[in-house]
C-alpha cells in the first residue's frame, strides 16, 4: 500500500517535471512565445529578483504576501467576530430565522466584488475598502453556515439532552452549541476561501501592494514570468492556509466529526 | 397544513419588507446621508431616470451571454476530463497532478495571464469564467466516478454490462450527485468571476456599467441598483439551476444539492 | 412511594378494557386515556387512541408492534419529550410535565454526544448540581464498570462499536438514577450476537438496580426473552391489542415449548 503511494507521488512529480521540460523546449524551439509562456528558467530568475530587489523595486514578494495576508485576516476576523454571535442568536429563534432568510440569501447572492464601486464611493480606494469587501464576502458565508449549523443539529442529540431535563439556554449551551461546532468550522473554512478569492480581485484595482496588485502590475510591464510567480505564490498560500485550518480543526475538534454537508 | 404553508410564505415576506422599510426610513429620517446611500425608492427612481431599459438590457444580455457560454464550456470540459481521469488510470495519473497544482489558484488570479494570452477582448473573460466552472466540476466528477459504490459496479457486471456501457449506464448516473454539487459551486464561482472581470477590464456588461458609473462620477443610485440587479440575476439563475438539478436527480437522490 | 394515595384506584374510562388486573400497590407508571394526534385537532393523523396502561414497580414491560403503531410516540410521552393530545401520564402518582422526573431514556440510535468521550458522556448524565466534579467522575467510572466498559472510558463514540456505544448510552441513562428506564429499540441496530449479549447485560442490570423498564422493540424474541409483560400495539390508530403476562423463569430458552407457544400467540396477534 505504501509502495503504491510512493509510486503515485513519483508519477505526479514526473508529470509535472515533464510538463515543465516540454514547455521549456517549446520556447527554445520557438513554438511558444517566451512572453506568453515564460519558461521555467526565466521564472526562476524572476523569483530571485522578486525575492531580493522586489517588484516594483523595493517591494519584495514577502512584503506582498504580508500585505495580502494582513488584509485578509483583518476582514476575515472582523466577519467571524460579527457572524458567529449574530448567527447563534438568529439560529436560536426559528421565527426570526424564517423572516430573515430571504434577506440573508440575497445578501449572499450579491457578488462581493460588485460592491467595489460602491465601497470606493463611500470609503475611497484605500485599505479600508479592501478590508470591508473581504469582511462582506466572509460574513454572509459564515453567517449562513452558523445558522444552518444550529438549525440542523441532529434532533436525536437534542432529545437526549432533553431527556436529562435540559432546556432553554442550558440545552443550547451544552448540546446545541458543541454539536454545531463542526459545521461552523466548515463555514469558517469556506469563508476564508471566499476572502482569498475577493482579495485577489480587490487588489487589482487602485493599489501596487499585495499579490493581486503584483500580478496585474507585472503584466503592465510585460513581465509575464512575475505574473506567473505571483499566481503560484497565491496558490501555495491558499493551499497552506486551508491545510493549516484542517489541522487546526483536528486539534480543536478531536472527536473527528468533519464538517460534512456544509456547502456553499 | 394550510396554516403552516401560509406562515412559510408570510414570514419571509414580512421579514424582507421590514428590512427594506428600515432602509427607506433610515434614509428619510437622515440616519444615513441619502446622497451617499439613498433609500430604495429614491435609488430606483433616480436610476430609472438615468438609464434606459434598453441600455440595462444590453449590459445584462452581455453579462449573461459571457457567463453562460464560459460556464457551459467549463462544465463540458470538466465532465469529460473528470470522467476520463477517473475511469482510465493512466490518464488520471497524468491529469491529476496538473489539476491539483493549478486548482488552488483562484480564477481571478488568472486575469493578467488571460490578458497576456488572449488580449483584452472577450476571449480572456471567457477563459476565466471557464476556469471558474472547470475546476469545481472536474474535481467533483473525478471524485464521483472514483467513489462509485463498488457493489453497483459488481451488480452491473453480473448482468454482463461492461466497458462504455458500464460507464454510461452505471458509473455516470451514480456519480451525478457529486457532479451536481460541482455544477452548483461552479456556477457561483463563474458568476463571481464574471462581475470581477467586467469591473477590471470590460467595456460592456453589468459589472462595467456600475464601475463606469463610479469612474465618471455618476450617481450612487445607479451603482446600488446595478448591484441589486446583479444579486437578483445570481439568485434567479442559481435557483433555476437548483431546480433543474432537482428534476434531474431529486427523485432518486432524495435531496437537492 | 405512593401506595394508598387517593385517586389511585380511580382510573380513566378505559380501565374496564384492560386485560391486566388492577395493581394493588406500587404502580410506577399510570397511563390514562392517552390520545395523541399530530397537526391541528381533528385534522392530523391520530397516532395513539385512548391508551390505558399501568406498569408496576420493577416490572419489565415491552411494547411490540408494527411500524406506525405509535410505540415510540408512547415511549416519548412517558419520557415527557412529547405531550399527549389528551389524557394523563403519572409516574409514582406525579403527573408527567416534562423530562427529568425520574425517567432515563435510551434511544434507538445511541444518541451519545460525539464531542464527549465515553466517560464524559456518562458524567453528563449526573445533573445533580450538588455533586462535585470528581464525585461525578468516580460514579461515572463505576457505571462504566457496571456495563463492562472500564477500558473504553477515554474513547470517543466514533471509536467504539455499536454495542459499546449502546452500553455507554445505558450507563449514561443510569447516571440519572432513574426510577424508570425507557428504551426505544436500543438494540435494533446491533448484530444478533451483540444483541443477545446486551439483552443479558440489561437483565443483569435490571435485577441489580431494581428499575422499572419500558422497552420498545419489534422483535418478538427480544420481547419474550426480556419481559414480564408484553403489550401488543395495533396501528392506525395506535391502540393496545393485547396484554400478555410472561411468567417464564429467567434465563429463558428459545427452545422452551412455552416460549414457542407464546411466540406463536404474539405473532398471530400482530398479523391479525
Amino acid at each position: 500500500m505504501r509502495g503504491r503511494l510512493v509510486l503515485q507521488y513519483a508519477v505526479s512529480a514526473a508529470v509535472i517535471v515533464g510538463a515543465i521540460a516540454l514547455w521549456e523546449l517549446g520556447v527554445k524551439t520557438g513554438y511558444l512565445k517566451a512572453y506568453q509562456f515564460p519558461p521555467a528558467s526565466r521564472i526562476a530568475e524572476g523569483f530571485v529578483e522578486i525575492a531580493t530587489t522586489g517588484f516594483p523595486t523595493g517591494i519584495t514578494i514577502w512584503s506582498h504576501v504580508l500585505t495580502t495576508v494582513t488584509r485578509i485576516l483583518q476582514g476575515y476576523l472582523a466577519a467571524l467576530a460579527l457572524a458567529i454571535p449574530v448567527g447563534l442568536v438568529i439560529g436560536a429563534f426559528p421565527l426570526v430565522n424564517k423572516m430573515l432568510e430571504p434577506v440573508i440569501v440575497f445578501c449572499r447572492s450579491i457578488a462581493t466584488l460588485s460592491l467595489l464601486p460602491l465601497v470606493i464611493v463611500w470609503f475611497g480606494a484605500g485599505e479600508l475598502t479592501k478590508v470591508i469587501l473581504i469582511a462582506y464576502g466572509c460574513f454572509w458565508v459564515m453567517l449562513s453556515n452558523v445558522i444552518a449549523a444550529v438549525v440542523y443539529v441532529d434532533p436525536v442529540l437534542i432529545r437526549a439532552g432533553r431527556s436529562f431535563g435540559l432546556k432553554g439556554v442550558a440545552l443550547y449551551r451544552e448540546v446545541v452549541l458543541p454539536a454545531a461546532l463542526p459545521r461552523m468550522f466548515a463555514g469558517a473554512r469556506m469563508a476564508l476561501g471566499v476572502g482569498f478569492m475577493v482579495i485577489v480581485g480587490a487588489e487589482m484595482i487602485g493599489t501596487i501592494e499585495g499579490l493581486g496588485a503584483l500580478i496585474m502590475e507585472a503584466r503592465t510591464f510585460y513581465r509575464s514570468e512575475i505574473t506567473i510567480i505571483g499566481m503560484l505564490v497565491i496558490g501555495v498560500l491558499g493551499f497552506v492556509i486551508s491545510t493549516g485550518l484542517a489541522a487546526l480543526e483536528r486539534v480543536l475538534l478531536p472527536w473527528g466529526a468533519t464538517g460534512e454537508g456544509a456547502r456553499a | 397544513m394550510n396554516r403552516e404553508r401560509l406562515t412559510n410564505i408570510a414570514l419571509p415576506l414580512i421579514g424582507t419588507l421590514i428590512v427594506v422599510a428600515v432602509w427607506e426610513a433610515a434614509s428619510r429620517l437622515g440616519a444615513i446621508d441619502p446622497r451617499v446611500f439613498p433609500g430604495p425608492v429614491t435609488a430606483i427612481a433616480e436610476a430609472a431616470g438615468r438609464l434606459s431599459a434598453d441600455t440595462v438590457g444590453e449590459h445584462m444580455a452581455w453579462s449573461l451571454f459571457r457567463v453562460f457560454s464560459g460556464f457551459a464550456l467549463g462544465v463540458a470540459a470538466g465532465v469529460v476530463i473528470g470522467v476520463l481521469a477517473g475511469w482510465y488510470r493512466w490518464f488520471g495519473l497524468i491529469a491529476r497532478p496538473l489539476i491539483e497544482l493549478l486548482r488552488p489558484i483562484p480564477p481571478l488570479a488568472w486575469i493578467p495571464l488571460a490578458i497576456i494570452w488572449f488580449g483584452l477582448g472577450e476571449p480572456s473573460k471567457f477563459f476565466i469564467i471557464f476556469l471558474g466552472a472547470f475546476f469545481p466540476v472536474v474535481t467533483a466528477t473525478y471524485h464521483g466516478v472514483t467513489n462509485v459504490d463498488p457493489i453497483l459496479v459488481r451488480a452491473a457486471r453480473t448482468f454482463g454490462v461492461g466497458g462504455w456501457s458500464l460507464l454510461a449506464r452505471i458509473v455516470l448516473p451514480a456519480a451525478s450527485p457529486d457532479l451536481a454539487t460541482g455544477i452548483r459551486i461552479g456556477w457561483g464561482l463563474s458568476f463571481g468571476v464574471l462581475v470581477a472581470a467586467e469591473l477590471i477590464a470590460a467595456d460592456r456588461g453589468l459589472g462595467y456599467m456600475i464601475m463606469n458609473e463610479r469612474n465618471t462620477g455618476g450617481s450612487v443610485s445607479v451603482i446600488i441598483v446595478g448591484i441589486l440587479l446583479i444579486g437578483f440575476l445570481n439568485l434567479l439563475t442559481d435557483a433555476a439551476i437548483g431546480s433543474a438539478i432537482q428534476r434531474w436527480i431529486g427523485r432518486w437522490h432524495g435531496s437537492g444539492v | 412511594m405512593t401506595v394508598g394515595r387517593e385517586g389511585h384506584s380511580q382510573v380513566g374510562s378505559g380501565a374496564a378494557t384492560r386485560v391486566e388486573a388492577e395493581p394493588s400497590a406500587g404502580s410506577a407508571i399510570r397511563i390514562s386515556n392517552v390520545t395523541k394526534s399530530f397537526g391541528a385537532p381533528g385534522h392530523g393523523p391520530t397516532v395513539l387512541r385512548t391508551i390505558d396502561l399501568t406498569v408496576r414497580e420493577n416490572e419489565f414491560v415491552s411494547l411490540v408492534g408494527r411500524s406506525g403503531c405509535g410505540k415510540t410516540t408512547l415511549l416519548n410521552i412517558i419520557a415527557g419529550l412529547e405531550r399527549p393530545t389528551s389524557g394523563t401520564v403519572e409516574i409514582h402518582g406525579r403527573a408527567v410535565r416534562g423530562p427529568g422526573q425520574g425517567q432515563g431514556v435510551v434511544f434507538q440510535q445511541h444518541a451519545l454526544f460525539p464531542w464527549m468521550t465515553a466517560l464524559r458522556n456518562v458524567v453528563f448524565g449526573f445533573r445533580d448540581a450538588s455533586l462535585s466534579k470528581s464525585d461525578k467522575q468516580e460514579r461515572a467510572r463505576e457505571l462504566l464498570q457496571l456495563v463492562g466498559l472500564s477500558a473504553a472510558a477515554d474513547k470517543y463514540p466514533r471509536e467504539m462499536s455499536g454495542g459499546m456505544q449502546q452500553r455507554v448510552a445505558i450507563a449514561r441513562a443510569l447516571a440519572l438514577d432513574p426510577e424508570i428506564l425507557l428504551m426505544d429499540e436500543p438494540f435494533g441496530a446491533l448484530d444478533e450476537l451483540t444483541r443477545i449479549e446486551l439483552q443479558q447485560e440489561l437483565l443483569r442490570i435490571w435485577e441489580a438496580r431494581k428499575k422499572t423498564v419500558v422497552f420498545v422493540t419489534h422483535s418478538i424474541n427480544e420481547a419474550l426473552a426480556l419481559s414480564d409483560r408484553v403489550i401488543l400495539l395495533a396501528p392506525h390508530p395506535g391502540r393496545i391489542e393485547r396484554d400478555l403476562a410472561i411468567d417464564l423463569p429467567r434465563p429463558r430458552l428459545r427452545t422452551d415449548p412455552r416460549f414457542i407457544a407464546l411466540h406463536e400467540e404474539i405473532w398471530k396477534g400482530l398479523s391479525s
